[in-house]
């Protein structure tokens, strides 16, 4: 009995090359139709994902979490199902693999594919009569599923499996099929393993014959391939056929290829390793790169937000100056406004001084001369000297009297300290009451006072500035004015607002430039000193009729007269019955 | 009997003796010169006072303000006053005007303007502004008094004092036992306001004190009265005769 040195069980794996893009294709279209609730499960979205990439340990993880969350038997663990005995077969874990496709129910819409699978694990774990049961099974399959399988692997398969069950000539009959169908596809890794099937086949019915040309065939078509295993299988079968046929030393020669063959899978392993220890290492040196680029762009961040941090300090201190400057230029204007003030004041001051100093001053020693020159005449009994002596001495002291009011008035009016107060007046009164005061001066003086003032005439001012203002215009007057001379007070016409108070005189008049000089004196505050008049009456009249939102205007022609115009504002609305 | 009585509280001789004189000139009774706080509010009491003048600061103190003060805050013992002063600070003015003094004399002062003065305090005392200071009236009437203006001075009749009035065109004149005041006031108002009296109208243009009536003559017409003054009783007033007990 011709023994045999059983060949390494040949199959195909479905699943391995050329069916893969389109099951993946079958999976992703049945992916498509799942609804969006199961879509967006993130257990499910990953398993499925990392189904598609290939990563097969993810896929088991994550298809685990969605079976523990959804329970065994929901429609969607089943996909789960199908993803982990899929990982599985990958992982060359068949009894687990099978485990899961047990799970299945025969509705799953994968099914069939799920069939060919366990088919593929019942041969693999050497159960032949039922991997032939699932074969045959989709043998029946109709077309449109028949697609997605590799007919001449389905042939060869089953041709397997019967070669395993021993009944031969079933096998014989798929195998040869199976490599027809082969041979169309000229996939040499395929033909290989059919041609050395095939070989197997007749040696082991002890047809050497017909197996030894297959077996000479794969051999020399293994000899194309880069499939080691494949090389060495064929050539572990040469040896085994010289061996049987006496031939010895093709024998050897055969099993020292076969041996090299298995060194070079070890060699290829040791490859491997080194390839997988080199990748390691760039991975590792990648690592590194990335943590430098890492460090880079945390200090590149650590710059950046430097930067930032310094901006909006440097802006912060921008806004602190411009603050500061604004409230500085604020203290300044203030400043300012307080230095304008005190200028007026000091220029009141002033004023006051040069009056103290040259008006007061001659006004007091005139009347200092004049006591002397009384006492004078009194001691050498000059009698008749001593009436005009008296009549001049009070004359001075009242002009220094007035000199001194009017000062008094000045500065209390500058420093807003005078009593102000608005009220109705009836001007025929206040003119009276001043006027009064006149009456034996005029009257010595020979002028003649004409007052005409309808008593109707009520205006709106402070009662004592308005007297001041007319005490000294009537001082003036007389002053300016000879015996025959007139004085007339009268009103005259008048705004709807205002009323005219003229005050006129025939007296020595000024002129023009003489005018002008005073105006413009009192108007600008000149400190010019030693003047004959320094318009201080003046002033102070312009400055309370101002005060009263009335006006002062002067009109004047030498040896004419002196004409003074007041507006004044009137009693609102007054009613009189 | 027809002065007004004043009060003058000013501590400076100088300052009173001259007001004084420039006041009984002008027909004023001064009542006392008060020196002092105290003494001011003795006479106020004491007196029959109808007008005070008041110097502000009396020994360097405004104690004439805080006089103002007191009067003013007493019900019913408020008199006409006005204030003098020589200072024109603000200060002092903002406290004196605190009192609402009813006018202000300022130093120097002439006679004008304390008359004025006068007149002004009366008027708005009693509230008839311009009743003295205008043109176009010269009285001022409260209760039991009329303040008339004669010539130039300020005269005070009491209106139980009045014998009858007689009313001319647009203004009235007032006779009492020795006097005839002439009003520039309407007899319509005055009218009125003496109703509350004792008067009664015995013609179109009379005005007669029943208490002053001595005789009533029917046959004449006529109405004697105290001191011999006769007034005319015209037909549409005889009725009125009949609420007294006649006599004949």
């Amino acid at each position: 009995m011709k023994f045999y040195i059983t060949i390494v069980s040949l199959f195909i794996l479905f699943n391995v090359h050329c069916q893969e893009k389109s099951r993946s294709d079958l999976i992703k279209s049945e992916f498509k139709k799942f609804p969006i609730s199961i879509k967006i499960d993130p257990n499910f979205k990953k398993a499925y994902l990392f189904f598609i990439e290939k990563e097969y340990d993810s896929t088991l993880v994550y298809s685990h979490h969605f079976i523990a969350s959804h329970g065994l038997n929901d429609k969607y663990s089943n996909y789960c199902h199908y993803f982990r005995a899929m990982s599985f077969i990958n992982k060359q874990l068949f009894t687990m693999a099978r485990k899961e496709f047990e799970m299945l129910p025969k509705t799953f819409p994968l099914y069939f594919t799920a069939q060919s699978e366990m088919g593929t694990i019942a041969l693999e774990l050497g159960d032949y009569s039922k991997a032939l049961g699932y074969f045959l099974e989709i043998k029946e399959l109709s077309q449109e599923d028949q697609q997605y399988f590799k007919e001449g692997v389905l042939y060869h398969n089953i041709g397997v499996c019967y070669l395993h069950l021993e009944k031969f000539e079933e096998s014989e009959e798929y195998l040869l099929e199976g490599l027809n169908l082969q041979e169309k596809e000229q996939n040499t890794s395929f033909l290989i393993t059919s041609y050395m099937d095939i070989a197997n086949l007749y040696y082991a019915q002890y047809k050497d014959d017909l197996a030894i040309p297959f077996f000479e065939k794969a051999y020399a078509l293994s000899k194309k391939t880069k499939n080691f295993e494949l090389k060495q299988n064929a050539a572990l079968n040469m040896a085994v056929v010289e061996e049987n046929r006496k031939d010895y030393l093709k024998s050897i020669a055969y099993r020292k290829e076969y041996e090299i063959w298995k060194d070079s899978i070890n060699d290829q392993n040791k490859i491997l390793a080194v390839a997988q220890l080199e990748k390691k290492f760039i991975s590792e040196k990648k690592q590194k790169e990335i943590e430098i680029l890492e460090k880079d762009n945390s200090i590149k961040k650590a710059q950046r937000n430097n930067f930032i941090y310094s901006s909006i300090l440097l802006s912060l201190l921008a806004v602190a100056l411009f603050y500061f400057y604004r409230s500085k230029k604020k203290v300044n204007k203030v400043i300012l406004a307080q230095k304008v003030t005190l200028d007026a004041l000091n220029d009141t001051k002033d004023r006051l001084f040069s009056i103290v100093s040259h008006d007061l001053r001659s006004n007091v020693n005139a009347i200092d001369r004049n006591n002397s020159k009384l006492t004078e005449s009194f001691k050498t009994q000059e009698y008749k000297e001593i009436g005009p002596q008296i009549e001049q001495g009070n004359a001075l002291t009242n002009s220094t009297k007035a000199l001194l009011d009017n000062m008094l008035n000045w500065a209390l009016l500058q420093t807003e300290q005078m009593y102000f107060q608005q009220e109705d007046l009836s001007l025929r009164s206040i003119v009276n009451h001043v006027t009064h005061n006149y009456e034996p001066l005029l009257n010595s003086k020979n002028i003649a006072l004409k007052i005409d003032i309808p008593p109707s005439m009520f205006v709106y001012a402070d009662s004592e500035s308005l007297k001041i203002v007319f005490r000294n215009v009537i001082d003036n007057a007389i002053k300016f004015s000879v015996a025959g001379d007139q004085i007339s007070i009268y009103t005259n016409a008048q705004s709807h607002s205002h009323c005219q108070l003229i005050i006129e005189d025939t007296g020595t008049g000024m002129s023009n430039d003489v005018l002008t000089d005073l105006l413009g004196q009192s108007k600008q505050e000149s400190k010019k000193i030693n003047k004959e008049r320094t318009g201080l009456g003046l002033h102070l009249c312009q400055s309370m009729m101002l005060k009263n939102d009335g006006e002062l205007d002067i009109e004047s022609e030498e040896n004419v007269g002196t004409k003074l115009i007041f507006s004044i504002p009137k009693t609102k609305a007054h009613e009189q019955d | 009997m027809n002065k007004i009585n004043i009060l003058i509280i000013e501590d400076l001789k100088s300052e009173s003796v001259p007001l004084v004189e420039l006041l009984t000139k002008n027909g004023f009774n001064v009542v006392a010169v008060a020196e002092n706080f105290k003494d001011a509010i003795k006479v106020f009491y004491e007196e029959p006072i109808d007008l005070l003048i008041i110097d502000v600061f009396l020994n360097g103190v405004p104690d004439g303000i805080t006089f103002a003060e007191t009067i003013s805050t007493v019900p019913g013992s408020l008199k006409p006053f006005i204030f003098l002063t020589s200072s024109k600070d603000r200060k002092i003015f903002d406290r004196a005007k605190l009192t609402s003094p009813f006018s202000f004399l300022l130093k120097p002062f002439n006679e004008l303007e304390v008359l004025y003065a006068i007149e002004m305090a009366l008027e708005k005392f009693y509230d008839q502004g311009m009743a003295l200071t205008g043109e176009t009236k010269n009285a001022v009437i409260n209760d039991d008094h009329v303040f008339v203006k004669k010539n130039k001075s300020l005269k005070k009749i009491s209106i139980a004092d009045i014998l009858y009035v007689e009313v001319e065109q647009r203004y009235c004149n007032i006779y009492t036992d020795s006097e005839r005041y002439v009003v520039l006031i309407s007899l319509v108002k005055i009218a009125a306001l003496f109703e509350e009296h004792t008067f009664i109208r015995t013609h179109r243009n009379y005005l007669v004190n029943s208490k002053m009536i001595e005789e009533i003559i029917l046959n004449e017409d006529t109405i004697i009265l105290k001191g011999k003054h006769s007034v005319p009783l015209s037909d549409n007033y005889k009725k009125l005769t009949k609420q007294f007990n006649l006599l004949s």
